[in-house]
């Protein structure tokens, strides 16, 4: 282990975080924030697929269909009703915690497999039902002409103003995520991963405890939904579709499926390589990228099931990290 | 003097194979009861049916004087079963009546699907009196209210979609506010009453192992089930998790009390870590552990919940005699903290030395009772072990 | 009374052509159900085979300019290898890892290969040049008043019902066919017993790929329409039928097939359109979560 206590160095990248706007990168600045906006987005819905499929072992393929309610709640009530951002955003979030609650408590005490199967099935219901709606979601037509959130009474319109938002939400969840992580709640979805039978005897219930993390894991979604519609503005059923929840899936199980750093680590180096790949390959070809995490998916669960930060190591140093306070602390007896 | 654990006649039928078949035994408060046969004998299977993982096909368990497989009789079920009755019946005469003034696509659509769940919810009456686990019952429940409250809601807000009683004024809406007006209340009504237990049972659900393991019943696996990707710290505090009160809310608000609590399990745990012998590896991952450590952490894991009946499923298995004489003092200790103990085992020494009473089992009956003496020299424990002819033999 | 005739041959028809499409659909959820009959896994890139099946039939025909029965057997082989090799490089190594995992690698698999289709073939949506295709599969064979059956449609029932007919003796009346049912019970002993596990597993791959490449050529005659993403609708459709008729067992694939072929049309035509593909989302989801052993098959528990 370093010297430094991991304090200090979240202490230093957060300031690094917080400086980035300012760095005199020239005129790209601009595009350079909107790409780490948007792997910071990626950042806090990885963290929410994390709970559900990280923390309590669930393989969820419907994320995505979380996204899109969040986003669609998001912009409707912004042309419809004009509401502040931060009246919008708890309201996606409890929608997205709402469907999440419905869907999940008829479907959350089936086995992995069908349980993936179905909620893959949910989500592309939900891409149906927002191309299809045209009188609700003017289906693909799109949505366009979401106003952006006022902070302070000035409308966000340049990239760094939207970077700190996104910066602040990733806050939020971060510490959503990690008081959950260190708390029974977290202790609960870690046993259901580990060994479901042994869980219920240890008096955890099954049902409750997976409800809970698909309603937590939705809201956040939802959440991450909202930020997009009213940061790019414009949104469209085909922006939801399965294929967005295979990307955040290969982003957690890159980085280490059950680990925070590890989830945020693999957004943080797949999302900016998406871009790179958007310079490479020929036009229209775009799509395609999703052919490399097709491929990454597959080479990680041959060579590297854990991820690049494995569960088990996140587990160690968070045991390392309690002997060090109990030692400082009262003193071990 | 009083029993603990009572079970009467207990029965669990896999397919067509007898598991278990009329078992009945108690275990008095304080003592350490054995439970020996040979492999298939049934033991785990009666484990399971204790704990809640199995459902047995027919009996009753009583624990500290309550009953966790109970029979289905409570007068708050009745009234549910009543009303809901009630309810459909009402929708099923009203239904039809409704369909011939409209045929409309939309509605087509709808009344279809809910006939359909209406008609499968008929079949919960008749789950009553079954002691079988049904998920079906808990979907299709959930379903039913969700549609007839939406369906409620719908019809109370647009009273004049589907037009009028042909040659009159009248709206056909109004039709629908028996039914409507029958429908909200019942649907809150019910969604409330699934949320108590002992209407649950109602419909086919038994206590889980997890409410089981709240009653005070924790158990040890006969092949180890650790939580191996977790440190021992950890392991220990999930098992004491049904005694803990924190929830979403107050985790996140990070109150004192919920500070207050973790802080309390922490200390908890490092004691029994200490009473088992472990504290030298409370932050090692517990897949690294040795098999032995890792038994004892199993059962350091089962006394976080602070139960008052353990079940130990061969604790003793792979240990050497060291470790199990270890183990059978531990197991004392317990015992003289009040802790009841039933436990499986198949190591002679460690049953005939630690229990104050033995039941044998064999092919899924109960063919033996008595202290340690008695079991030892009773020809059929001796027939099953070593097969027949061998109880003229001496033991 | 002419309302009634029209009425019955709407109906008539939609069964025909519902009959057409659960015959297809029989054919790959046959492929689905006969992998995870023997390695318990949900072959996501199974759909993608017979995507592969569409595109190799049309390419073989319309720039190779081979003749279509040609084709249609070279493409049967070829789906049949891209099958195996499928298992040996993807599934094969992931044997004894956790069930997660080659999920994920299927899901993952899945992915790459429409892709990799995009990549190659393009989005656009490929259809065969009248010329290139037999005349006479766009006669129509049968009529009785509105309702018809085109050569083409008695073509692809009786090539379905030929290879439901085909795998089922291979199934019950052959060594590798009792291989692969001794599989499905117990893999272990069934290695014990001297099977060569991995290559009856091969050969399932093998089979259950060549009848989901086939499906596919069928579907790309049948509708005309071929494009990188048919894989995975008619794939999710299939594991729905798979499901419905009880995943692992081959004529419950059948059945549920031409079950879901049958509602899908008869949605389609009487109740919604758009949503047509939403009902087999819809039939699956509720087979799941009510009746997940499907019509016919059986319910496993788990050993404590």
């Amino acid at each position: 282990m370093s010297k430094i206590s991991p304090r200090w160095k979240l202490t230093g990248l957060l300031i690094l975080a917080l400086l980035l706007p300012w760095l005199p990168l020239g005129t790209s600045t601009s595009y350079f924030l909107r790409v780490i906006t948007t792997a910071i987005l990626y950042m806090i819905l990885a963290l929410g697929l994390n709970i559900v499929a990280g923390f309590t072992g669930l393989l969820d393929l419907g994320y995505v269909g979380f996204y899109g309610i969040g986003a669609y709640t998001a912009g409707l009530l912004t042309i419809h009703f004009d509401l502040s951002f931060w009246v919008i955003l708890p309201m996606a979030a409890l929608n997205g915690a709402l469907w999440g609650i419905l869907l999940g408590a008829p479907t959350l005490r089936l086995t992995g497999d069908y349980f993936a199967i179905v909620t893959f099935g949910f989500s592309e219901l939900v891409v149906l039902v927002l191309r299809n709606e045209l009188w609700l979601t003017r289906g693909p037509m799109g949505l366009p002409g979401i106003s952006p959130p006022i902070v302070f009474g000035h409308p966000l319109k340049l990239a760094w103003e939207f970077y700190y938002l996104v910066v602040l939400l990733l806050m939020i969840v971060l510490l959503v995520v990690t008081r959950l992580e260190e708390s029974r709640l977290g202790r609960a979805w870690f046993a259901i991963r580990e060994d479901e039978t042994a869980a219920q005897c240890c008096g955890i219930n099954l049902i409750r405890y997976k409800i809970i993390a698909f309603a937590i894991s939705a809201s956040i979604g939802a959440m991450g939904g909202a930020f997009f519609a009213r940061w790019f503005k414009f949104i469209h059923p085909d922006m939801f579709k399965f294929w967005e929840s295979i990307l955040i899936l290969c982003l957690i199980v890159f980085g280490g499926m059950g680990s925070i750093a590890g989830t945020m680590l693999g957004a943080l180096i797949l999302i900016p390589l998406s871009e790179i790949l958007r310079a490479i390959l020929p036009q229209g070809m775009f799509t395609a990228r999703y052919l490399i995490y097709g491929l990454i998916l597959v080479l990680m669960m041959r060579w590297r099931p854990a991820g690049l930060v494995p569960f088990d190591r996140a587990q160690e140093s968070k045991a390392a990290r309690t002997r060090e306070r109990l030692a400082t602390s009262g003193g071990k007896e | 003097m009083d029993t603990i654990l009572k079970v009467s006649s207990l029965s669990k039928v896999f397919g067509g194979l007898s598991a278990l078949s009329d078992i009945s035994l108690e275990v008095v408060t304080g003592k350490i009861v054995g439970i020996i046969g040979p492999n298939g004998a049934g033991k785990t299977t009666l484990f399971n049916c204790l704990t809640g993982l199995y459902y047995p096909t027919d009996g009753q368990v009583f624990f500290q004087g309550n009953p966790v497989v109970p029979e289905l009789s409570s007068r708050k079920a009745g009234l549910v079963q009543r009303w809901s009755l009630i309810f459909i019946i009402l929708s099923l005469a009203w239904l039809p009546l409704f369909w011939s003034f409209f045929l409309s696509r939309t509605f087509f659509k709808v009344e279809l699907t809910l006939l359909a769940i209406f008609i499968l919810s008929i079949r919960l009456l008749v789950v009553r009196g079954l002691k079988e686990f049904q998920l079906w019952a808990w979907s299709v429940m959930f379903v039913f209210i969700l549609g007839d409250l939406y369906l409620a809601i719908w019809w109370l807000t647009h009273p004049t979609t589907l037009g009028s009683l042909p040659g009159t004024e009248v709206r056909l809406a109004y039709f629908a506010f028996p039914w409507v007006s029958f429908a909200v209340p019942f649907s809150i009504y019910l969604s409330w009453q699934l949320l108590l237990r002992d209407v649950r049972q109602l419909y086919g659900f038994r206590l889980g192992p997890d409410q089981i393991n709240r009653l005070g019943m924790a158990r040890t696996f006969q092949n180890i089930r650790l939580f191996l990707g977790l440190s021992v710290l950890d392991n220990v505090r999930i098992g004491a998790h049904g005694r803990m009160h924190q929830q979403v809310g107050s985790i996140l608000l990070r109150t004192r009390s919920q500070r207050n609590e973790e802080n309390e399990i922490e200390q908890e745990t490092l004691e029994i870590l200490r009473f088992v012998g472990l504290e030298h590896r409370t932050f090692d991952l517990s897949g690294a552990l040795a098999y032995g450590e890792q038994r004892r952490l199993e059962l350091a894991r089962a006394l976080a919940s602070h139960p008052r009946l353990l079940l130990l499923d061969e604790p003793a298995a792979g240990m050497n005699p060291q470790e199990s004489s270890q183990l059978m003092q531990l197991i004392r200790r317990i015992r003289d903290q009040g802790v009841t103990v039933l436990i499986i085992e198949h190591d002679m020494k460690v049953m005939m030395n630690l229990a104050d009473n033995i039941y044998a089992l064999d092919h899924g009956e109960l063919i033996a009772y008595g202290t340690p003496d008695e079991i030892r020299a009773n020809p059929r424990v001796i027939e099953a072990y070593l097969g027949r002819g061998s109880a003229d033999a001496k033991a | 009374m002419g309302n009634l005739l029209d009425i019955s041959s709407l109906f008539l028809q939609q069964l025909v052509n519902g009959i057409t499409l659960g015959g297809v659909y029989a054919l790959i959820a046959v492929g689905y159900t006969m992998v995870y009959g023997v390695i318990q896994l949900i072959n996501f890139a199974h759909g993608e085979i017979y995507m592969l099946g569409a595109f190799l039939a049309y390419t073989q025909v319309t720039v190779l300019r081979l003749p279509f029965f040609i084709a249609f057997l070279t493409t049967l082989l070829i789906c049949a290898l891209i099958g195996v090799v499928l298992d040996y490089v993807a599934y094969r190594p992931l044997r004894t890892a956790p069930r997660l995992a080659a999920l994920i690698t299927a899901i993952g698999m899945s992915i790459f290969l429409q892709n990799l289709a995009l990549l190659i073939w393009g989005s656009q949506i490929k259809s065969y040049p009248r010329e290139v295709l037999p005349k006479i599969f766009y006669q129509p064979a049968l009529s009785a008043g509105d309702v018809s059956l085109t050569w083409l449609q008695i073509f692809i029932l009786s090539v379905t019902v030929i290879s439901m007919l085909i795998l089922h003796l291979i199934i019950h009346k052959t060594k590798v066919g009792m291989a692969m049912r001794a599989i499905s019970q117990d893999k272990v002993t069934s290695s014990l017993m001297g099977i060569g596990v991995n290559r009856v597993i091969s050969f399932t791959f093998a089979i259950g790929s060549a009848m989901g490449g086939m499906a596919g050529i069928l579907v790309g005659l049948y509708y005309n329409a071929i494009f990188p993403t048919m894989g995975y609708i008619a794939g999710v459709k299939a594991f729905a039928a798979a499901v419905l008729g009880g995943i692992g067992s081959v004529p419950g694939a059948m059945l549920g097939g031409g079950v879901l072929g049958i509602a899908e049309v008869m949605g389609a035509g009487y109740l919604s359109s758009s949503y047509r593909d939403g009902i087999s989302y819809a039939v699956m989801i509720l087979v799941i979560i009510f009746k997940p052993s499907g019509l016919i098959g059986q319910v496993t528990g788990e050993k404590v």
